[in-house]
């Protein structure tokens, strides 16, 4: 039977098919409802510009996300969290890969403006003021 | 396998409650390491931060020896002064119940350290790699990772491997900023903060000791940024109702313990707590206390005094039997044992002794690094000793500025040679 714990539970996880813990620590975890207004706060928050929020929050309901029939008004926020992280990544990773691979070709002058040395340099970010 | 039948001994759930403390401790001390050796110029050319730290005065290399020193102690008496104040007043805030604050300062210093440490940090390795990223992604990243460290640490139930991770973190990047300042302030400082640790956790007038027994006598956690290592389960303790488990942690337990003056305290209704106390019954939990740190100009980041509390009798009752009975205790008494918590400043601490080592020499790291850890050891059995608020820096700093001293007088001179004249080594 497949392992439906949780890292901490110990115990009753073989007899049981569906997990009873829906954060990944498990008993030292959260409640079912606590969970889902962690859930929810964390899916919201993450709005802000916030990606490792959304990364956190699926680390953290990971089981919901692996049994997502057993906690289904969680899982909706989870699965909400992910698509929106993966999202993010995907448009932060070209930017910035755009900006490494393209460098001077590509930008130009403003290659030098946006870099951040260059940024830091200018703004003497690097002495302790 | 004969030894997944075996019960668990003390010997297993006691080396694994010390290994899931000293872990994050080598952590961090590695990484500050890996900090120092990358980053740092050499001496001469260092500019030296100004902040409270060195206000009395600052170390130049002209100086005498002499001299040198008489600075250094200025620069830590003061420095021990502005702690030891800044303590009596989280005391007097924390006695008229300012919880509320104390937290958003805690979440205020936390988001300092990470966003403006961590990014002039962040800065100072991108200029010395070049590495080429731009500013729009790198203020997104570090504002990721500040806001959700803040969260880490402000939120009481976040994920214990997230918390963890952003508290090493945390004591990494202030620990990397301490090592900043001039040689012989560093060492004096420290030795001294070991002083000021002893004297506040075990004087009965000391700031750490009055904010314990105020926490105890009304059964609260303080708010401050504390490490709690993750509880160690007995996985022989065969199946059980998960409720229990989960009363263990999160509920506040009034039920009669034998441990008299017990610091039974069950992780809280009190939702401004970070720090997290797995307790039962029979099982009470330990808390490692850490000591106030003040830093720069800039930031003030709060360490959270290092408690430590009393172990229970059912590492005692282990030692009989593991099976059965204890199993009916276990039930009763909840399973997990307590869980270690250290408090941060011990680990900026630790971590800014190796650090400067790192600054002479990797054979001294190796030397500060094993003193430490033996000296945590110590305080460790001390505390199972005791059971009672210890302070966790002066074993191990004084043994650790020993092992300095001893390697730079004594090994080095012995290795070098020996490596010379192609003895061994």
């Amino acid at each position: 039977m497949e392992e439906s714990q949780s890292n901490n539970n110990n115990g009753n996880s073989i007899i049981l098919s569906a997990p009873v813990w829906p954060t990944i620590d498990g008993p030292l975890g959260l409640t079912e409802e606590e969970s889902l207004s962690y859930a929810r706060r964390f899916f919201q928050y993450g709005f802000a510009l916030l990606p490792l929020l959304w990364a956190v929050n699926c680390f953290y309901f990971w089981p919901v996300l692996r049994h997502s029939t057993s906690f289904p008004r969680i899982h909706r926020y989870v699965l909400g969290s992910a698509v929106g992280f993966a999202v993010f990544t995907i448009v932060l990773s070209s930017w910035a890969l755009t900006f490494v691979i393209g460098g001077e070709h590509l930008f130009g002058s403003a290659w030098d403006k946006l870099v951040m040395y260059n940024v830091a340099d200018r703004l003497g970010l690097t002495g302790w003021s | 396998m004969a030894q997944n039948q075996r019960p668990r001994s003390v010997l297993d759930t006691l080396g694994e409650e010390i290994v899931r403390i000293i872990t994050p401790v080598s952590i961090c001390m590695l990484l500050v390491v890996i900090l120092v050796s990358i980053l740092s110029s050499d001496p001469s050319s260092s500019s030296s931060v100004t902040s409270i730290a060195t206000i009395a005065y600052s170390e130049t290399s002209s100086d005498s020896s002499w001299d040198k020193f008489i600075g250094a102690l200025l620069n830590a008496l003061v420095f021990v002064a502005v702690v030891t104040v800044v303590t009596f007043i989280l005391v007097l805030l924390f006695y008229l119940r300012c919880t509320k604050f104390l937290k958003i300062y805690m979440g205020f210093s936390a988001f300092i350290v990470l966003g403006f440490l961590g990014g002039e940090i962040a800065l100072f390795l991108i200029e010395k790699f070049s590495f080429p990223v731009d500013c729009f992604t790198f203020l997104v990243l570090l504002y990721n990772f500040a806001v959700v460290g803040v969260f880490a640490v402000f939120i009481s139930k976040m994920a214990i491997f997230v918390t963890q991770t952003y508290l090493v973190a945390i004591g990494m990047l202030v620990a990397y900023w301490f090592t900043l300042l001039p040689e012989w302030t560093t060492w004096v400082l420290l030795v001294a903060m070991a002083l000021y640790d002893l004297a506040a956790v075990l004087l009965p007038v000391g700031p750490l000791r009055l904010l314990v027994e105020l926490a105890m006598s009304r059964d609260e956690d303080i708010p401050a940024l504390v490490y709690e290592a993750r509880p160690v389960t007995h996985h022989d303790s065969g199946p059980r109702d998960g409720g229990v488990q989960r009363r263990l942690w999160r509920e506040r337990r009034n039920d009669d313990s034998d441990l008299g003056d017990n610091m039974n305290t069950n992780s809280n209704l009190n939702s401004n707590s970070t720090v997290l106390a797995v307790g039962s019954g029979h099982n009470v939990t330990r808390l490692a206390r850490a000591e106030e740190g003040q830093s720069a100009e800039r930031d003030a980041e709060l360490s959270a005094p290092l408690l430590d509390q009393r172990m229970n009798d059912h590492w005692h009752r282990q030692e009989e039997d593991a099976s059965g009975e204890s199993l009916l205790l276990e039930g009763i008494g909840l399973g997990s044992t307590g869980a270690i918590k250290l408090g941060l400043g011990d680990f900026i601490f630790y971590s800014v002794l190796v650090g400067r080592a790192a600054m002479y020499d990797f054979m001294t790291v190796y030397a500060c690094y094993l003193a430490i850890i033996a000296g945590l050891g110590i305080t460790l059995m001390l505390l199972a000793f005791y059971r009672k608020a210890l302070p966790a820096l002066p074993v191990s700093v004084m043994l650790g500025v020993l092992f300095y001293v001893l390697t730079r007088l004594l090994l080095e001179v012995f290795v070098v040679q020996c490596s010379l004249n192609l003895i061994m080594f």
